[in-house]
C-alpha cells in the first residue's frame, strides 16, 4: 500500500458537495497496521491527567498505539513518560493500573528502577563478567522520546520528530482551559474508571461523538425517559424538554485533525456547574462561561475526547486491531465541588456516559453493527459526510471568533442541520499522515528507534 | 450463616429472581423490588477497589427507587434502543448464598450470581460474574428486595451492561 492507495480512499471534493470515505479505511487490517505505526505510535497521543499521579512516587500505565508506557513523578514532583520494559529481557516492569512506588523491581531477574526511570540495580552485576559494551550502556528504562503537559492534560510521542505539543494542539487549548478553569482550584479526577470494548474500528466512536445528526434517532429511548420524569423536576436532564428552535449545534475542525462539536440552549438547570453561575460570570467571563455551559465534545486526534453534556468526561479510544477497540472513561470535575453538584454530577455521568446508562450502549451496539454490516466490497461508499457541505465556512463563524479562533472550517445551525462536515478535519489528518509517512524517502525518521518500514 | 432451611423463603426469592430474568418476566420481576429500592452497582478504583461512596464516586449503574427500573424495561420493550433489539438468552447461576444479620422483618443475604449470556445475534457468548449483596424487607407475607448491591468482577464491559445481564 502506498500514498496513492491512501489517497484514493477518500473523495475530497468540497468545490462539488463530495465527500465520501471507502469502507476500507474502517476494516483493512493493513491499514490498521499503518495507522498504528504512522499515527498512534508516530506522533502525539493523550497518555492521561497529572493528577493521576499527583504525589512523589505515584505512577499510572497507559499505552501508546500497542506500547505499554509508565507515567511515573519522582522525589522530586517531576513527571517522566517510560517503556514498561524492563532493559534487561524486556518484562514488563510496572502491573498495576496505578500506585505508589520508590522504587520499581523487574520480576525476572530483579532488576530495579527509581521512580525518576534510572536503573539502581542489575543484579549481582558485579559477578557478571560482561564485557566493556554492557557498561557502557544506559541501564534506566526507555524514555518516551516527547512528553508534554499542557495544564495537567499529559501526551506522549514516540516518534522524536514532532512538532512541540503547543504546535499540536494549537488553538484546540481553549476547549481544556474550558475545563480546566470551570472551579478556582482546577480538576479533579472523580474516582471509579470505566472500561468498555466493542467489535468496531475506532475511528467510529470518534466520529460519533461529534455526529448530531444521530442523536435524536439513536437515543429516543433516553429522551423519552427523561421527559417523562416528573415536570417539577429542572435537574432531571440536560436534554429535558430539547425543543428545536431553542437548541443550536455547530461545529469546528481545526489542523490536525482535531474538532469540536458544540451548541447552546439544553436545559443548564441540570448543570452541576448552573448554581455556580454567577461566581464563574465573575471570574472567567460572560462568554467563557456560557461556554462552560454549552455541550462540547472535542476530538484530541486521534485517541482523546473531552466531553460534556450532561456531564465532563474524558474517554480514551485504544484500538487492537481493525475491528476492536477498547475504551477508558474518566468522569472528571472541579476540584472540591459541592455534595449537591457532585451528586447531580455523578448521576448524570452514569445515565448518559456509561456503557451500563441509557444512551452510550446504543452507540456502542451501532457500532458493531457497522462492522458486522461491512462485511464485504459491496459496502463500499458510504454518503455519510456531507450535511453541512453547502454551509460551511472556511471563515470563523461567529461563536468561533467569540473565542478568538480561527478553525480551518466551521458551521452552525439548527440541530436538525446535523452537520457531517465536522467529520472531514481528522478525515483530512488520517490521510495526510498516513500519506506523508508512506511517501517519505526516509521512512525510519517516522518512527521510534527501530528498522525502516518496509 | 450458610442458608439452612429457615432461610427457605430468602433462597427461593433469589432462585425466583433469576428465573424470572432468564424467562424475560419484566413484570414479575419488577414486583419482587420494594418501591424504594437502591439498585447499585458500583465502578472499580482500583485492581481490587470498589467504589463506595455512589454520592461523589462513579458507579455502573445507581437506581434509587423503582421507577427507575422501571424506566430501562420500557426502553427494553420500546423496539427503538439499538443495544436492545435482540436481547439474549441468559442463565443465572445463584450459588455460595451466606445469610447475614437479619430481624423478624429484614434480612441481608450475600451470593455469587454468574449470569451466562449467549446473544443469538451475533452468535457470542458472554458472562458476568458478580457478587451481590441482597437487603430483603418482609412486606406481609413476601419478601421484597429493598438493597441491591451488585460488584461485577469483570468490569471490561462488552459494549453494555444492563439489569438482565446481572
Amino acid at each position: 500500500m502506498d500514498a496513492s492507495d491512501i489517497e484514493a480512499l477518500v473523495i475530497d471534493r468540497p468545490e462539488d458537495g463530495m465527500f465520501k470515505v471507502h469502507a476500507d479505511i474502517y476494516r483493512s487490517e493493513e491499514i490498521f497496521e499503518l495507522e498504528q505505526k504512522y499515527i498512534f505510535e508516530g506522533g502525539w497521543v493523550f497518555l492521561g491527567l497529572d493528577c493521576q499521579a499527583p504525589e512523589p512516587h505515584d505512577f499510572f500505565t497507559t499505552h501508546i498505539g500497542r506500547q505499554s508506557v509508565i507515567v511515573s513523578r519522582d522525589k522530586d514532583g517531576t513527571l517522566h513518560g517510560l517503556i514498561n520494559a524492563c532493559r534487561h529481557r524486556g518484562a514488563l516492569v510496572c502491573h498495576t493500573a496505578a500506585g505508589n512506588a520508590r522504587t520499581h523491581l523487574c520480576p525476572y531477574h530483579g532488576w530495579t528502577y527509581d521512580s525518576a526511570g534510572n536503573n539502581t540495580a542489575v543484579t549481582a552485576h558485579d559477578r557478571g563478567a560482561h564485557g566493556a559494551g554492557f557498561d557502557a550502556e544506559d541501564h534506566g528504562l526507555r524514555r518516551i522520546p516527547r512528553f508534554e503537559s499542557y495544564r495537567g492534560f499529559l501526551f506522549g510521542s514516540l516518534n522524536p520528530d514532532v512538532p512541540p505539543l503547543s504546535a499540536y494542539l494549537g488553538e484546540t487549548t481553549v476547549f481544556i482551559d474550558l475545563v480546566v478553569d470551570q472551579g478556582p482550584d482546577g480538576l479533579e479526577l472523580v474516582p471509579g474508571t470505566v472500561h468498555y470494548t466493542y467489535r468496531g474500528n475506532w475511528k467510529l466512536q470518534i466520529e460519533n461523538s461529534a455526529d448530531i445528526y444521530h442523536f435524536m434517532p439513536t437515543h429516543e429511548t433516553l429522551l423519552r425517559i427523561v421527559n417523562a420524569r416528573a415536570a417539577d423536576d429542572a435537574a432531571a436532564s440536560a436534554y429535558r424538554h430539547r425543543k428545536e428552535g431553542s437548541v443550536t449545534r455547530g461545529s469546528m475542525c481545526f489542523p490536525n485533525g482535531h474538532n469540536a462539536m458544540f451548541g447552546g440552549g439544553d436545559n443548564i438547570r441540570a448543570r452541576p456547574l448552573y448554581r455556580e453561575l454567577d461566581r464563574l460570570r465573575e471570574r472567567v467571563g460572560a462568554v467563557r462561561a456560557k461556554w462552560m455551559l454549552y455541550t462540547r465534545n472535542v476530538l484530541y486526534f486521534p485517541n482523546m475526547q473531552l466531553l460534556e453534556n450532561a456531564s465532563l468526561q474524558i474517554r480514551v479510544n485504544r484500538p487492537v486491531s481493525a475491528s476492536r477497540t477498547d475504551i477508558v472513561t474518566y468522569c472528571i470535575a472541579p476540584r472540591g465541588e459541592s455534595d449537591e453538584a457532585r451528586e447531580l454530577r455523578v448521576r448524570q455521568y452514569e445515565e448518559f456516559f456509561n456503557p451500563s446508562g441509557l444512551a452510550t450502549p446504543d452507540d456502542t451496539a451501532i457500532f458493531e453493527d457497522i462492522q458486522a454490516a461491512a462485511g464485504a466490497d459491496a459496502v463500499d461508499w458510504n454518503q455519510g459526510y456531507m450535511r453541512g457541505m453547502g454551509t460551511v465556512s472556511r471563515e470563523p463563524i461567529a461563536e468561533a471568533r467569540e473565542l478568538g479562533l480561527n478553525p480551518v472550517t466551521s458551521v452552525a445551525g439548527a440541530p436538525s442541520l446535523g452537520d457531517e462536515t465536522i467529520l472531514h478535519g481528522p478525515i483530512r489528518a488520517w490521510r495526510d499522515r498516513l500519506k506523508a509517512a508512506l511517501s517519505s524517502e526516509d521512512r525510519r525518521s517516522l518512527r521510534y528507534g527501530s528498522a525502516a518500514a518496509e | 450463616m450458610t442458608a439452612g432451611d429457615g432461610h427457605a423463603e430468602v433462597v427461593a426469592l433469589l432462585h425466583r429472581e433469576a428465573l424470572y430474568l432468564d424467562e424475560q418476566r419484566w413484570d414479575d420481576w419488577l414486583a419482587l423490588y420494594a418501591d424504594d429500592v437502591e439498585y447499585w452497582v458500583p465502578a472499580w478504583k482500583s485492581e481490587h477497589e470498589a467504589t463506595t461512596d455512589p454520592r461523589r464516586e462513579i458507579s455502573l449503574i445507581y437506581l434509587n427507587s423503582r421507577a427507575r427500573l422501571e424506566e430501562r424495561i420500557a426502553r427494553i420493550r420500546s423496539g427503538r434502543s439499538a443495544a436492545n433489539l435482540v436481547l439474549p438468552r441468559t442463565a443465572h447461576a445463584i450459588s455460595n448464598v451466606l445469610i447475614g444479620t437479619e430481624t423478624a422483618e429484614t434480612v441481608d443475604v450475600r451470593c455469587l450470581c454468574i449470569t451466562h449470556i449467549y446473544d443469538p445475534k451475533r452468535r457470542q457468548e458472554y458472562r458476568t460474574v458478580a457478587r451481590h449483596t441482597l437487603g430483603l424487607v418482609r412486606l406481609g407475607e413476601e419478601w421484597r428486595i429493598r438493597s441491591k448491591k451488585v460488584v461485577v468482577l469483570n468490569d471490561n464491559l462488552r459494549t453494555k451492561l444492563d439489569f438482565y445481564m446481572l
